[in-house]
């Protein structure tokens, strides 16, 4: 996820030549690509653990899936290929809704931080009390 | 005397001076547009006039929009090295050309570097444009006033800028440059398509830095 969001953000280049670049102003961006990163990386895997081996809920990856998800959007420049089909394919409304994510890339993925946080510990407290050994 | 001959022949000299008159009743508007100018195979004869010496050995060809944060970050942070190490010293020049799908107000300002270029400050305007770029998409900051205001501010004829910007006059000249930009293959913003001196091609996506300009483009001289 980390190396699709850096390459989708033009972080990261791989043609013609593998290259990276942090452009002036884009720092805070990158920060937030590496924690949203982090984040997804540590709650969807607790979240498939809880729904194959505990059997549980399955409400908690639809969100951690969602804030991933919506996290990932607000990384792909509408300059880039995937904001180019979107604008492509639906005209004037995939160039809203592209400009829409685009305008609004880093509260969205603040927001998107935020929901992966509140899952992550909403999981971590449950876990703790579904894997309590019981006392024989 | 025929007088049929004579409806004929008043009716033909009249649709000629017709003729006549509709090419040159409107000299201000006459473009100077070199339509079989190509670089490789792509053509740019709609794009922007060419920023350098037009015999330089390698020509950059970039499709891009005045509204794109990559485009932006390009000019501001590998352009310069570029114009510096290549455009100036005659090994490169390049043409723009718009890829303006953005949002609303990037064709407007496609279409308002155009009619700066009626007066002979195309690259000043395009410059102007990228230093003047704001980070939200369609949020006034290239409406038809603030080019407007643009255009006035690099000292240029304000009337003959603003009937060439609200008649639309070089709408289709963009929409030519975009569809040409898709014709290529163009999938992103920026995309550079660097043609060297055998016509050979490379095409990437991406405002990418300064080095991997120069590492294809000292392998093409």
């Amino acid at each position: 996820m980390l190396f699709g969001l850096l390459i989708l953000s033009e972080f990261i280049f791989i043609e013609p030549y593998l290259v990276g670049q942090i452009p002036k102003g884009t720092e805070l961006g990158f920060l937030l690509i590496i924690i949203l990163s982090g984040l997804s990386a540590l709650v969807l895997p607790m979240n498939v653990f809880r729904i194959n081996i505990l059997k549980n809920s399955k409400g908690k990856i639809g969100g951690s899936v969602f804030g991933s998800f919506i996290g990932a959007a607000a990384g792909a420049c509408s300059c880039g290929p995937i904001g180019f089909a979107i604008i492509s394919t639906f005209g004037s409304v995939g160039a809203t809704s592209m400009a829409f994510l685009t305008n609004y890339e880093i509260p969205i993925r603040i927001t998107a931080i935020g929901l992966l946080v509140i899952i992550y510990f909403t999981t971590v407290k449950s876990l703790k009390v579904e894997c309590k050994l019981k006392p024989e | 005397m025929n007088t049929k001959g004579i409806i004929v022949g008043a009716i033909v000299a009249i649709i000629a001076i017709g003729i006549i008159l509709s090419y040159s009743s409107t000299p201000s508007e006459t473009v100077n547009l070199d339509m079989g100018r190509t670089h490789g195979d792509v053509s740019t004869a709609m794009g922007s006039p060419i920023l350098g010496d037009p015999s330089a050995p390698i020509t950059i060809v970039e499709f891009g929009d005045y509204q794109c944060s990559a485009c932006y970050n390009w000019f501001h942070e590998h352009k310069p090295a570029i114009y510096e190490n290549y455009i100036a010293t005659g090994k490169a020049n390049l043409v723009f050309v718009d890829l303006a799908i953005l949002g609303r107000d990037s064709l407007t300002a496609a279409q308002a570097s155009y009619c700066a270029e009626d007066q002979g400050m195309y690259w000043e305007y395009h410059d102007l444009l990228y230093n003047s770029q704001e980070s939200k998409i369609d949020n006034g900051w290239a409406n038809s006033e603030r080019l407007k205001a643009f255009a006035f501010s690099l000292g240029l004829d304000m009337d003959l800028f603003e009937s060439c910007l609200d008649s639309g006059k070089y709408t289709k000249r963009v929409q030519y440059n975009i569809s040409e930009a898709k014709k290529h293959g163009a999938q992103a913003t920026p995309t550079f398509i660097i043609v060297g001196p055998d016509n050979q091609q490379k095409q990437f996506q991406g405002g990418q830095p300064y080095s991997v300009f120069k590492k294809i483009m000292d392998n093409m001289i």
